[in-house]
C-alpha cells in the first residue's frame, strides 16, 4: 500500500504526493493530457516534435542548461510521448527537489519566449532522425504504423503513430509550436506526481512556489466524437510487406475496451494467460512446438474508445508463414478454453510485475500521473492489484470470446524476401 | 524570487549501500546477502565464471547457448514444468551470458524466496539439455544470427569488434557465435561445459531484497548445498592484441540503408584498470551523458542524429572503446569527421576543470539512484565477483570519485583514448556514403558486401 495525498492549486494543478524514504531520491513526474490523438490532420508528430522543443530552453533557463543541471546533481531525467499524454520527468537526490520543481516550473509558465526557429529546425532534424532510426532503418520498424492504419478509421486519433511522418514533421512551423503550447501546456492540464525521500507538507509548499503562480488557461479543446467506435473490425484485414526483414513475423491485432474501463483487466489477465513467461500458451504452443522463434502478446493502455491487442510471433529461418500465422490465431481463437489455473498463474505474474513497477519511483510517480489522469484519482493505483486478482477464468474466457475473433481483426504478415 | 538562480540544495540525506553479508560454503560457493528495497521482492543470481571468452574459436557460443538452454529443464523437471513451477508463484527467471560470465536470475516475491531458490538451483546444478529442447534452443540461437545480419547496430557492432580486433580474438567474434558454429554444437557440448565451468567454486551467489541476510543466507546453503566443484579452469581473460597505430574505415553495405551506424573506436582498457575511476569521469564529459561534449556537437548543434555516446567497455582483458551513433545517410561523413575532431581534442587536452566537477558531481549523486532496486543492487555486487574486486569496492566509491583531478581525468583520457588507432565502421548505403567518407580524415575507406542473409 503506498501512502498517497492529493491536492488541486488554485490555478488547476493536480498534484500527488507519495513519500517513501527507502532511498534518498524524489522522483517528479508531470504529465500534460495531450498525444499524439490531439493532432490535426497533416501534422502527425507534432506532439512529440513539441516534446522535444521543451528542452530547447525557457525564459530563465539557457538553452542546453536543463540536462546540464539535472546531471550535476546526479539526477536523470526524459520525457516521453504517447497516444493520450506526454510525460516529464526527472529523479533526484532528494535534496535537489526545489531544483527539479524549479526547472520544470519554468517551461510551464515561461516556455515560449524561448521559442527560436533555430531551435525548432535542430529539434526537427534531431526528430526525423529518431524517426528514420526506430522506424525506417530498422526491420519490421514500421509494423506499428501499418497495424493502427488497418485497426482504425480515418477520422480515429489512434489511426496514426506518435512519431508522425517525415513529411508532417518537416512542415511543422513556428507559430504552431506556439498555439500548441498556448492550448495544451497548462496548469489546468497537467497532473504533478512526486514519489520518494520528502515531507509531504514541504513538497506541497514548493510546488505551490514554484508553479503558483502560472496562470489557469481556457479548457483544452474535447477530443473529437468519432472516438468511439465498435469492438470489431466487421472482419479481418491484413497487410503483407515483403523483404528487408531476415525471419517471417505476424502480428495480429484486435481493437478493445480502454484502458480505465472495467473489461479492461479481464483483458490483462486474458493477454498474460496468453502471452506472459514460458507457462504462457504462446511460448508452450508455438515456441515450445518450434513453430516460432518467440510469441508474445500485450495490450496497452490506451483510453479514447477502444485500445490495441497485439500478438506477435517471429518464425525461425524454416518457419512457413502460413504455419506461423495459423498457429498464431488458432491461440486467439482458441482463448475461450482459458482456464482457472492459467489466470492463477496469470494473477500471480500480475502481483509481482505490479511490485517490480512500483518499486522504481521514476515508475510509481508515473503511475500515480497515470491513474490521476485517468481515473482523476491516483489512489485508485492501490487497489490495482485486487482488481487484476479478482478475474475469474470465466471473465477471461468472455473476453477472449468477445473480442478475439476473426471479425475483429488486423494482421501485418512480413516475409524475408527469399521466402 | 528569482527565477534566473537555480534553488540550493536541501540538507544532503547521509545514504550508504546496506552492509553485505558473505559466507564462502566448504565447497567453495561465495554467498553475499543485502536487505534491500522495500517493495518485498528478492532478486537472487547465480553468477558463474563461464562467459564466452574462454570457449575455442570452433565452439563460439557455446556459453551463450548453454545458459539459455538451463531454462530447457532439469534432470527432474520438464521445460514447461520448471516454468509452470516458477511462474505459479509469479517467479520470473533467465540466463543471460557476457565475455567473462553466466549469470541465471531469479525475482520473486520474499514470500516465495524458500520454494523459488531451490528451482534457481537444481536449473544451474543438474540441467537436462534433453536433445530435443537443447536444439530448439540452437535453432533459436542460429535465427538470432540471421537477425543480426539486417539489424544495423548489431551489424555494426559485429563488424566493428571483428576489425578492431581481428579473428584470432575471442572479442572480435559475435558473443553468440555464428550460424556455423552455433550448428554444430550438440547436447553433450553443454553437458562438458557445464561439467567444467559449472562448479560451485567458480561461483557466486548473491541475494538482494526484502528479507534478512542470515535467513536468505541460509536457504542459499541448503538450496546449493549439494552443488560441488569442478576444476579450477581458466582465468576467463581473453588473449587481446597489442592496439597497432593507424586509423582505417570500414563502410558495410547495407543497400537502401536511410541513415548510416557510425561506430567509432579502438581497443580499450580492462575493467580492472588502476585508473578506471578518472576514465569514467573522462568519459562521461566526451560522450556518456546527455550534456556531453560529443552530443551536444552532434544532436544538439547539428541536428545529425538522435543520440550519440562513447563507452568503454567493463571486461576482464581489453574491451573496447567506442563512439556509437546513427546519423542522416546524407551527413554521414561530415558526422564522422566531427566525431573524429572531438576524440582528437578530447584526448590532447582532457575534459576542462569544469567538465570534470560536473562529472564527479553527476557519478556521485545518480549512485543511489542506480542502487534502488533489489536487482540493480544484485547486479553490481555480482560485478564484484566477476572483476575480482573487493568486497567494500563501493563503501568507497562515491569518495574515490569526488577525489578525481582535472589532471587525473586528462591523464587517463590521454593515456587510453588513441586518435591515432581509430577504427570506423559504417553500416549504410555504400554508393550514397562512400565517395564523402575519403574527406572525412578518418583514414583510407573499403567497402564491404555483406553476403546475402539466407533463411
Amino acid at each position: 500500500m503506498i501512502e498517497i495525498s492529493e491536492h488541486t492549486l488554485p490555478n488547476g494543478l493536480r498534484i500527488v504526493l507519495a513519500p517513501d524514504p527507502a532511498t534518498p531520491i524524489v522522483a517528479v513526474n508531470l504529465w500534460y493530457l495531450v498525444g499524439s490523438r490531439n493532432e490535426t490532420p497533416g501534422r502527425t508528430g507534432f506532439a512529440h516534435l513539441f516534446e522535444h522543443m521543451m528542452f530547447q530552453g525557457s525564459r530563465h533557463i539557457p538553452r542546453n542548461a536543463h540536462f546540464r543541471h539535472i546531471e550535476e546533481v546526479g539526477g536523470s531525467a526524459n520525457a516521453t510521448t504517447w497516444f493520450d499524454r506526454t510525460n516529464y520527468f526527472a529523479t533526484v537526490p532528494s535534496h535537489h527537489l526545489d531544483l527539479a520543481l524549479w526547472l520544470e516550473s519554468d517551461r510551464m509558465g515561461w516556455m515560449e519566449p524561448a521559442l527560436t526557429p533555430e531551435t525548432l529546425e535542430n529539434q526537427r532534424q534531431v526528430v526525423m532522425n529518431e524517426r528514420r532510426e526506430r522506424y525506417d532503418n530498422q526491420p519490421y520498424g514500421d509494423w506499428d504504423e501499418r497495424l493502427q492504419a488497418l485497426l482504425f478509421p480515418p477520422s480515429h486519433p489512434y489511426r496514426h503513430t506518435v512519431i508522425g511522418s517525415l513529411a508532417d514533421i518537416e512542415a511543422a512551423t513556428l507559430d504552431e509550436v506556439r498555439d500548441f503550447f498556448a492550448t495544451w501546456y497548462l496548469p489546468n492540464n497537467a497532473v504533478l506526481s512526486l514519489a520518494g525521500d520528502f515531507e509531504p507538507e514541504y513538497a506541497l509548499e514548493r510546488a505551490l512556489h514554484w508553479f503558483g503562480e502560472i496562470p489557469r488557461g481556457p479548457e483544452p479543446p474535447p477530443l473529437p466524437p468519432t472516438i468511439r467506435l465498435p469492438f470489431s473490425t466487421g472482419g479481418t484485414l491484413r497487410e503483407e510487406v515483403r523483404g528487408g526483414v531476415p525471419l517471417p513475423r505476424i502480428y495480429a491485432a484486435a481493437r478493445v475496451p480502454p484502458f480505465a474501463t472495467d473489461a479492461f483487466y479481464a483483458g490483462e489477465i486474458a493477454s498474460a494467460c496468453l502471452g506472459a513467461g514460458r507457462s504462457s500458451r504462446l511460448y508452450d504452443r508455438l515456441v515450445r512446438a518450434r513453430v516460432a522463434k518467440s510469441a508474445s502478446c500485450h495490450l496497452l493502455p490506451l483510453t479514447s474508445g477502444a485500445t490495441i491487442f497485439v500478438a506477435i510471433a517471429t518464425g525461425l529461418p524454416d518457419t512457413d508463414a502460413e504455419e506461423l500465422e495459423a498457429a498464431l490465431l488458432g491461440e486467439l481463437d482458441d482463448a475461450s478454453t482459458l482456464t482457472a489455473e492459467e489466470v492463477a498463474r496469470a494473477a500471480a505474474q500480475a502481483r509481482t510485475r505490479v511490485q517490480r513497477a512500483l518499486q522504481r519511483m521514476e515508475t510509481r510517480a508515473d503511475l500515480l500521473s497515470m491513474y490521476a489522469a485517468h481515473f482523476g484519482a491516483a489512489e485508485r493505483l492501490n487497489g490495482e492489484l485486487a482488481r487484476l486478482q479478482a478475474v475469474a477464468a470465466e471473465d477471461a474466457r468472455a473476453w477472449s470470446e468477445a473480442y478475439l475473433h476473426d471479425d475483429n481483426r488486423a494482421i501485418v504478415r512480413y516475409l524475408p524476401e527469399t521466402a | 524570487m528569482d527565477r534566473r538562480i537555480p534553488p540550493a540544495p536541501g540538507t544532503i540525506r547521509p545514504w550508504a549501500l546496506p552492509p553485505i553479508r558473505r559466507a564462502r560454503l566448504e565447497s567453495g560457493l561465495d554467498v553475499r546477502t543485502v536487505r534491500a528495497g522495500s517493495a518485498s521482492l528478492v532478486t537472487a543470481m547465480v553468477v558463474l565464471r563461464a562467459g564466452e571468452s574462454e570457449t575455442p574459436p570452433d565452439r563460439a557460443g557455446l556459453a551463450v547457448l548453454t545458459a539459455k538452454a538451463l531454462e530447457g529443464g532439469t534432470r527432474r523437471l520438464t521445460s514447461r514444468a520448471l516454468a509452470e513451477r516458477l511462474e505459479r508463484i509469479g517467479a520470473g527467471f533467465g540466463a543471460a551470458t557476457g565475455w567473462d560470465s553466466t549469470t541465471v536470475a531469479l525475482s520473486c516475491m520474499a514470500e516465495h524466496f524458500g520454494e523459488a531458490l531451490p528451482l534457481l538451483a537444481e536449473m544451474v546444478a543438474s540441467p537436462s539439455f534433453e536433445v530435443a529442447e537443447f536444439e530448439r534452443y540452437r535453432a533459436a540461437r542460429m535465427a538470432t544470427a540471421v537477425q543480426r545480419r539486417m539489424d544495423p547496430a548489431a551489424l555494426a557492432a559485429d563488424h566493428h569488434a571483428r576489425f578492431v580486433y581481428g579473428a584470432g580474438c575471442a572479442y572480435g567474434r559475435p558473443l553468440g557465435g555464428d550460424r556455423e558454429t552455433v550448428g554444430a554444437l550438440a547436447a553433450d557440448d553443454a553437458h562438458d561445459f557445464v561439467a567444467a565451468r559449472y562448479g560451485a567454486n567458480r561461483a557466486a551467489v548473491v541475494v538482494a531484497g526484502d528479507l534478512d541476510p542470515d535467513e536468505a543466507a541460509a536457504v542459499v546453503e541448503a538450496g546449493f548445498g549439494g552443488w560441488g566443484a569442478v576444476g579450477k579452469g581458466g582465468t576467463g581473460e581473453a588473449a587481446v592484441p597489442r592496439q597497432e597505430p593507424g586509423r582505417s574505415v570500414h563502410v558495410v553495405h547495407r543497400p537502401g540503408s536511410v541513415q548510416s551506424e557510425i561506430r567509432i573506436g579502438h581497443i580499450g582498457v580492462a575493467r580492472t584498470v588502476e585508473d578506471h575511476i578518472p576514465l569514467t569521469v573522462a568519459n562521461l564529459a566526451l560522450g556518456g551523458s546527455f550534456s556531453s561534449r560529443l552530443n551536444l556537437n552532434l544532436r544538439e548543434e547539428h541536428g545529425f542524429t538522435y543520440g550519440v555516446r562513447s563507452s568503454f567497455a567493463a571486461r576482464r582483458s581489453a574491451g573496447p572503446f567506442h563512439i556509437s551513433t546513427s546519423v542522416e545517410s546524407r551527413v554521414t561523413a561530415d558526422a564522422v569527421q566531427e566525431i573524429v575532431g572531438e576524440i582528437e581534442a578530447f584526448a590532447a587536452d582532457g575534459p576542462t576543470p569544469d567538465e570534470v566537477a560536473a562529472a564527479r558531481s553527476y557519478l556521485a549523486g545518480v549512485f543511489p539512484l542506480r542502487m534502488e532496486t533489489p536487482g540493480q543492487i544484485a547486479s553490481r555486487i555480482g560485478g564484484l565477483f566477476v572483476f575480482d574486486l573487493p568486497g567494500d569496492y563501493y563503501r568507497t566509491w562515491r569518495d574515490r570519485v569526488r577525489e578525481v583531478t582535472p589532471e587525473a581525468a586528462a591523464a587517463a583520457a590521454g593515456r587510453h583514448i588513441r586518435p591515432d588507432a581509430l577504427c570506423t565502421v559504417v553500416v549504410g548505403d555504400a554508393e550514397a556514403v562512400a565517395p564523402g567518407l575519403e574527406g572525412a580524415g578518418a583514414g583510407p575507406v573499403r567497402i564491404h558486401e555483406l553476403e546475402p542473409a539466407q533463411s
